[in-house]
C-alpha cells in the first residue's frame, strides 16, 4: 500500500512534469467520453420518458377510423365492450391537439376528471381543474405563454376568444408527457375542441388480466366496424425499438471519433519520447524493478483516462440535462420535434456510467502500458540512450 | 540470497565485492555479431577505488553494468558480495542492485523538471517513499558534496558538476557498499573534476568498492587510485 501511494505521487508528479501532454490526452478523452455519453444519456432519458408515458396509458386504445383517419367514437360503443372477459373498465376520453398561433405549435388539451385521479398528479403548483373554465398546463407551455396560477389562457373557439383559468401547472419531473399539456374537465375540454356530446376521441381500456390484450383487441374488432384497437405493450416496444435504434445509430456513428481518438493516443503513446526512455532507464537504473516502473505508468493513465472519462460525463450531463442537448435531441427525436422545448428529467444510470468508464479507461490504460513495458524490459543502459 | 540483500552481505562478509568470470556480452546487429565485452575475469577487493580506463566503445560501459548487475552477461558469471547475480530473476537482480550498489551515470541520468532532492530520493520511491531518516541523509550528502543550497533547484539550473554532485548524493542515498561510475568527470573543468575525484577517495575510505570508467587522465592517473584496468575492443589489455 505504501509503495503504491509512493508510485501514485510519483506518477502525479509525472504528469504535472509533462502537463501540457497530460492535458491534451485528458480533453481529448473528455470530447470523445462527451460525445458518447450525450448520445448515451439523451437516448436513456427519452426512454425513460416514453416509458413514463405509456405506463398512463391504458391496456388497450379504442379508435374509430374514417378514411383510414381517426375520428370521433360514439361514446356509447363503450357499452359494447363491458362484457369481454377480462375487460375491467372501459372509459371514453376527450382530448385532442390545438394549434396555438401564437406559439405556432399544437398543444395537447386532454379532458381529465379530477374525482378519478388517485394519488399524486404530478403538479407543480395549484391543483388539477374541477369546474368548466378552469385548466391545468404544462410549465414549459406556462412558460412560454408567460402565464401562471391565476392568469387566464385564450383560446379562439368558433371563432370567439374562449378564457380558461389557469388553477395549476405541470412539473419537469415528465417533460415529454407535460411540457404542451393543457388538462381541464371533460365538460370544457369538450367545448374547447369543439367534440359533441355523446361523442369521445377514443376508448381506454383496462384489463384485468394484461396478457390478455391481443385477445380482447380480436373481439373489440369484431365487435366494432372500423375500429383500430392499439396495444399499450406494442407501443412500448414501438417506442423502445425507435430510440434504441436511433441511439445505436448515432453511437455508431460516434465510433470514428473513438476509434480515432485511440488511434491517437496510440500513436502519441506507443511513440514514448527519448526523454521518457532516457527515464524510464535512469529508474531502471537507481534501482527501480519493471513492475514498479509499470505500476507508475498504469497509475499515470489511470489518472489521465479516469480524469478524462469524468469529465466527458460531467460534460455530456450538462449537455443533456442543463443545456436540452441542442443539435442532438433533433437527430435523436427525428422529425417530431417537441414544442414548447421540453426539459429532460435528470437522471444518470451508474451501471451505464461505469460501463463509459470502463470502456474508457481500460483500453486507454492498456495503450500506454505496452510501450512503457517494453522500454521497461530493455537495459537500463540502453534505455537511458534512448534506444527503442 | 535474501531479497534485501542485506542479509546476504552479512553471510559473505569475506567474499571480494566483485567476481566477474569470462564475462562476455555479444549483440547482435543483423548477421554482425559484436562483442562489446570479451572473456574478462576480474576480482575487485572490497574498499577499493578502481579505474576502467580505456577509448570510447572499449567496453568500459558494458562491463560496468554487466559488474554491477545492471547488465545480463552472454556468457559468464558475476558474484556480487560473494552473490552470483547473473542467474537471478529480473526482480531479484533489481533488489541486490538496489541495496549494495549504486550507479552513477553520466549527466544523461538526472530527470529532468524535477529538483535536485526528488532526483536523490527516486530510488526510495519502490520502498515506500522517502522516511524522515532517508531524508536527513540525502540532505547529509547534499550538504557534504557542496550543494546542499541547492536541494529545491530544478536539476537544469545546475551546472555540470553540481549534477555530477546530486547523481552522486542520488547513487548514495541507500548507503550501498559498492559505488560505479560512468565517466564521473567527462564535460567537468578541472577543478570540478579534481573535485569528484577526492569525493571518491573520500568514498573509498569510508570503506566503499568504488570502480569508475573513463578516459580522463585526470582521474585515472590520480594517485588515490588503487587500481588501473586498460580496457581495448571490449578486452582487459592491461590490469
Amino acid at each position: 500500500m505504501k509503495r503504491q501511494l509512493a508510485l501514485l505521487d510519483f506518477a502525479m508528479g509525472s504528469l504535472r512534469r509533462r502537463a501540457g501532454k497530460s492535458l491534451a490526452l485528458v480533453a481529448g478523452l473528455a470530447f470523445v467520453v462527451g460525445l458518447f455519453g450525450s448520445a448515451l444519456l439523451l437516448t436513456d432519458a427519452l426512454k425513460r420518458e416514453y416509458e413514463r408515458g405509456t405506463e398512463a396509458m391504458p391496456d388497450l386504445t379504442v379508435q374509430r377510423l374514417v378514411a383510414g383517419r381517426p375520428s370521433l367514437i360514439d361514446a356509447a360503443a363503450a357499452d359494447a365492450l363491458r362484457d369481454i372477459p377480462t375487460v375491467r373498465e372501459v372509459r371514453p376520453r376527450v382530448w385532442g391537439y390545438f394549434f396555438f398561433r401564437a406559439i405556432e405549435a399544437n398543444v395537447t388539451i386532454v379532458g381529465v376528471d379530477a374525482a378519478r385521479i388517485d394519488g399524486d398528479p404530478g403538479l407543480a403548483t395549484g391543483r388539477l381543474p374541477r369546474a368548466a373554465g378552469e385548466v391545468a398546463i404544462g410549465t414549459a407551455l406556462g412558460e412560454l405563454l408567460g402565464l401562471r396560477v391565476g392568469d387566464e389562457l385564450g383560446l379562439p373557439v368558433d371563432g370567439e376568444m374562449t378564457f380558461s383559468r389557469v388553477v395549476g401547472t405541470f412539473g419537469a419531473g415528465s417533460a415529454l408527457r407535460s411540457a404542451d399539456l393543457v388538462i381541464a374537465t371533460p365538460a370544457h375540454a369538450r367545448t374547447l375542441l369543439g367534440v359533441p356530446e355523446g361523442a369521445a376521441t377514443d376508448l381506454a381500456i383496462d384489463l384485468t388480466t394484461a396478457d390478455e390484450a391481443p385477445v380482447v383487441s380480436a373481439r373489440i374488432a369484431e365487435r366494432l366496424e372500423g375500429a383500430r384497437v392499439l396495444d399499450k405493450r406494442l407501443l412500448r416496444r414501438t417506442y423502445e425499438l425507435t430510440f434504441d435504434t436511433r441511439g445505436g445509430l448515432l453511437a455508431a456513428l460516434l465510433v470514428p471519433a473513438l476509434a480515432a481518438f485511440l488511434l491517437l493516443a496510440w500513436e502519441r503513446l506507443t511513440g514514448l519520447g527519448a526523454a521518457e526512455r532516457q527515464e524510464i532507464g535512469v529508474l531502471k537504473a537507481v534501482g527501480w524493478g519493471t513492475a514498479d516502473v509499470l505500476a507508475a505508468r498504469i497509475w499515470e493513465s489511470a489518472a489521465i483516462a479516469v480524469s478524462g472519462a469524468v469529465l466527458g460525463l460531467v460534460a455530456a450531463y450538462l449537455y443533456v440535462f442543463w443545456a436540452g442537448a441542442p443539435g442532438l435531441a433533433n437527430a435523436l427525436l427525428g422529425w417530431s420535434a417537441i414544442q414548447p422545448p421540453m426539459e429532460l428529467a435528470p437522471s444518470l444510470d451508474p451501471v451505464q456510467a461505469f460501463a463509459i468508464l470502463g470502456a474508457v479507461v481500460v483500453p486507454f490504460v492498456a495503450v500506454s502500458v505496452v510501450p512503457a513495458w517494453r522500454a521497461a524490459m530493455i537495459d537500463p543502459d540502453r534505455a537511458m540512450r534512448g534506444a527503442s | 540470497m535474501s531479497a534485501d540483500g542485506g542479509e546476504a552481505r552479512d553471510d559473505a562478509a569475506d567474499a571480494p565485492a566483485i567476481a566477474a568470470e569470462g564475462l562476455r556480452k555479444r549483440y547482435v546487429d543483423g548477421s554482425r555479431r559484436i562483442d562489446a565485452v570479451a572473456d574478462v575475469t576480474l576480482t575487485v577487493p572490497r574498499g577499493q577505488l578502481w579505474v576502467l580506463r580505456g577509448p570510447s566503445g572499449s567496453g568500459k560501459t558494458t562491463l560496468l553494468g554487466m559488474l554491477g548487475g545492471m547488465l545480463v552477461p552472454s556468457r559468464g558469471s558475476v558474484a556480487l558480495m560473494g552473490d552470483d547475480v547473473t542467474h537471478l530473476r529480473d526482480h531479484h537482480r533489481t533488489e541486490v542492485r538496489r541495496h549494495r550498489v549504486g550507479f552513477v551515470f553520466q549527466e544523461l541520468s538526472l530527470v529532468s523538471r524535477m529538483s535536485v532532492r526528488e532526483n536523490v530520493l527516486l530510488p526510495l520511491v519502490p520502498l515506500g517513499g522517502a522516511t524522515k531518516a532517508h531524508e536527513r541523509r540525502a540532505e547529509a550528502l547534499l550538504e557534504r558534496f557542496g550543494i546542499g543550497d541547492r536541494a529545491d533547484s530544478p536539476v537544469e539550473s545546475l551546472s555540470g558538476g553540481q549534477r555530477q554532485r546530486a547523481a552522486l548524493a542520488r547513487g548514495l542515498v541507500l548507503d550501498p557498499p559498492l559505488v560505479l561510475l560512468d565517466e564521473p568527470t567527462a564535460h567537468l573543468d578541472t577543478d570540478n573534476a579534481l573535485e569528484v575525484v577526492a569525493l571518491l577517495a573520500e568514498l573509498r575510505d569510508d570503506g566503499r568498492t568504488v570502480i569508475a570508467a573513463t578516459h580522463d587522465p585526470r582521474l585515472a592517473d590520480d594517485a588515490r587510485v588503487d587500481r588501473v584496468i586498460r580496457m581495448r575492443d571490449g578486452r582487459v589489455e592491461e590490469a
